[in-house]
């Protein structure tokens, strides 16, 4: 019995975790989607959301009420980056994106540490500090509305791609962009609203998980990490295959700080990367 | 690279090697010669980048586990009374052997699905060696502080700007190697269009392990020299993944795949970063990083042969030529 409702309650916490890996991943996907670039700095993204969220908090706008003004801050963010940076990028070769996105990375990470310290920063009085008993588990309620509120944010963000004019001219740049220029549909437009949303995405995280998590400058590597292993298992560029990735890396990590130990926790997400791309690269739910 | 090209590299290279000797021996400002140690060490583990992410075209954000590779072999040898010549040998033969592992399944991977499995791959390392007791955990060795050639040890600066002087002239004159031998016109052509080098005959995997197990030895002799420099090492300073992008940030800036591509790189990272921190206030307030960000982003956008490589491009189209590698990349 004892060991059930451990195994339960850690079955729950994956998939509570899971889901605000999805979240992140869903943005990271778009992005790669749409204009075939992976955003190494996805991850910095998240920890500028995470900083504005702390922002808003110390004002006293809390976690929860902040989340769609730090999503809109980071969707005119990602925005401005893709017009006045990412889209020089993609003029260049192929590794230009990817030094590009990885200096933004760097210069955005030295920025909070210069602007906000090295230190560990969390929201004064957050809400949500319960725990609820949902039969034998006991999950914090924190944990539970990030779970829930990345689940309800992602399907938002499937709806919109999937059924919405802007979402089928991004589906159509994804799968031919000069097809798609012929079409009539403004590239530029479309890449930069692609960009934007996919930051909007972290930014809707980086407001939930400050709930629970404290945030520094270098907090977004290990989410970005993580997005890059989640997004490659479930296929880059498929959105139902990042949730389906999310939730294995979440079950994985969960399971494997608990079972291993916590220094371990992500030697089984690296080992399902590494097995994922070399047996079956286009990921579980891609296209080749 | 034609005959005159290895006249002009050779002759530049045994200029810089005359100015670092006289350096070594007349200069006694020990923070000039930390930074001219600091900016060797960074461009022969920029180079060894280079043969595996620059000719051969695999962005690796992994390379400090082969640094660290040296570094642990030269700490664990003086902790056990063996002779660090002796790890330079035993580093490179460890950093091969990793690189021939984490390269055989990984090196066929496209773009930045290698990146990420170097990233995975080093992170799977490091948590090797922050679990691993003989290894130090994550307290990392402090060397017994010996004297002399022997014991690869100074008093002085001088002896060990000298050694990496030695090191970096040894690795220019491998890659000047390298850019004329059929390896490198392999790695090239590979890098170009793996699918019409495949066609005459280039075997991809077998052809990038070697490039890529040299690569590893030339970043782990570094890390024995770094390792008898500092005489104290652990993961943050030798194999955590910051150190993995200072190292290729390094190659992209000078400009892939160009020879003194890294040296020039190396030397924008410590005068500019370091310079500049030193003068705003110190590392770890995230100045450097800024500035070398912002330098990454500019180069990124708008120069993206780095700076070398923008240099070549313009004599070549002064000299109204085309480029060499554009014979090799004419296809698809």
């Amino acid at each position: 019995m004892e060991a059930l409702s451990t195994f339960l309650a850690l079955l729950a916490g994956g998939v509570l975790t899971g889901l605000v890996f999805a979240l992140v991943a869903v943005g990271l996907t778009l992005i790669y989607g749409v204009m075939d670039v992976v955003n190494f700095a996805h991850g910095e993204f998240l920890m500028l959301a995470m900083y504005a969220t702390l922002g808003l908090a110390l004002l006293g706008v809390g976690p929860l009420l902040g989340l769609p003004l730090v999503a809109l801050a980071l969707l005119l963010f990602g925005i401005v980056v893709y017009r006045v940076f990412v889209r020089r990028l993609l003029a260049g070769p192929p590794e230009a994106t990817v030094f590009g996105t990885f200096g933004l990375l760097v210069l955005l990470q030295g920025a909070a540490q210069a602007l906000f310290t090295s230190d560990y920063q969390s929201v004064p009085n957050p809400p949500l500090q319960g725990t609820m008993h949902l039969g034998p588990i006991a999950l914090s309620e924190a944990t539970l509305v990030e779970g829930a509120g990345a689940l309800v944010l992602t399907a938002v963000l499937f709806a919109f791609v999937e059924y919405t004019e802007t979402g089928r001219a991004m589906r159509a740049v994804a799968e031919d962009r000069i097809a798609a220029t012929l079409m009539g549909i403004d590239v530029q437009r479309v890449n930069a609203l692609a960009f934007g949303i996919g930051a909007a995405c972290v930014g809707a995280a980086g407001a939930l998980l400050m709930l629970s998590y404290p945030v520094f400058p270098t907090v977004g590597a290990g989410f970005a990490l993580t997005a890059f292993v989640v997004v490659a298992l479930g296929g880059f560029g498929s959105i139902h295959g990042a949730l389906l990735g999310a939730l294995l890396v979440g079950l994985l990590e969960v399971f494997g700080g608990f079972y291993l130990s916590p220094e371990l926790k992500l030697v089984p997400v690296y080992v399902a990367y590494l097995a994922v791309v070399l047996l079956r690269p286009q990921g579980l739910l891609g296209r080749r | 690279m034609s005959g005159a090209g290895v006249r002009t590299n050779g002759l530049a290279l045994a200029a810089i090697v005359a100015v670092g000797v006289v350096a070594s021996f007349a200069v006694h400002d020990a923070v000039t010669l930390d930074l001219a140690f600091t900016l060797l060490l960074y461009a022969v583990l920029g180079q060894s980048w280079n043969w595996i992410s620059g000719y051969a075209g695999n962005i690796s954000f992994g390379h400090a586990i082969f640094f660290g590779c040296g570094a642990y072999a030269a700490a664990l040898c003086v902790t056990n009374g063996v002779s660090p010549w002796i790890a330079i040998p035993a580093g490179a033969l460890a950093a091969a052997a990793l690189a021939v592992i984490a390269g055989f399944p990984t090196l066929g991977l496209r773009g930045h699905y290698f990146s990420i499995a170097t990233i995975a791959v080093a992170a799977l390392v490091e948590t090797f060696v922050r679990t691993a007791p003989w290894l130090g955990k994550a307290n990392g060795f402090e060397l017994p502080i010996r004297s002399g050639w022997a014991a690869m040890q100074f008093p002085s600066k001088g002896p060990y700007v000298l050694l990496a002087l030695a090191l970096f002239a040894a690795v220019q004159l491998a890659t000047i190697a390298l850019e004329r031998s059929r390896l490198g016109y392999y790695l090239r052509a590979l890098r170009a269009n793996h699918a019409a080098a495949a066609s005459v005959g280039i075997g991809e995997r077998r052809t990038k392990l070697i490039a890529f197990a040299w690569s590893a030895v030339i970043a782990s002799v570094a890390g024995v020299l770094y390792a008898q420099y500092t005489l104290f090492i652990d993961p943050p300073s030798t194999i955590a993944l910051a150190v993995s992008i200072d190292i290729a940030l390094i190659g992209v800036v000078g400009g892939i795949g160009t020879l003194w591509g890294p040296a020039v790189g190396a030397l924008v990272y410590v005068v500019l970063a370091k310079g500049v921190a030193l003068r705003i206030g110190g590392a770890g307030k995230g100045y450097d990083l800024v500035i070398y960000g912002a330098i990454i982003c500019v180069i990124a956008a708008l120069r993206p042969h780095g700076i070398v490589g923008s240099i070549v491009d313009v004599l070549r189209r002064r000299r109204g030529a085309a480029a060499p590698d554009a014979t090799i990349a004419c296809a698809p």
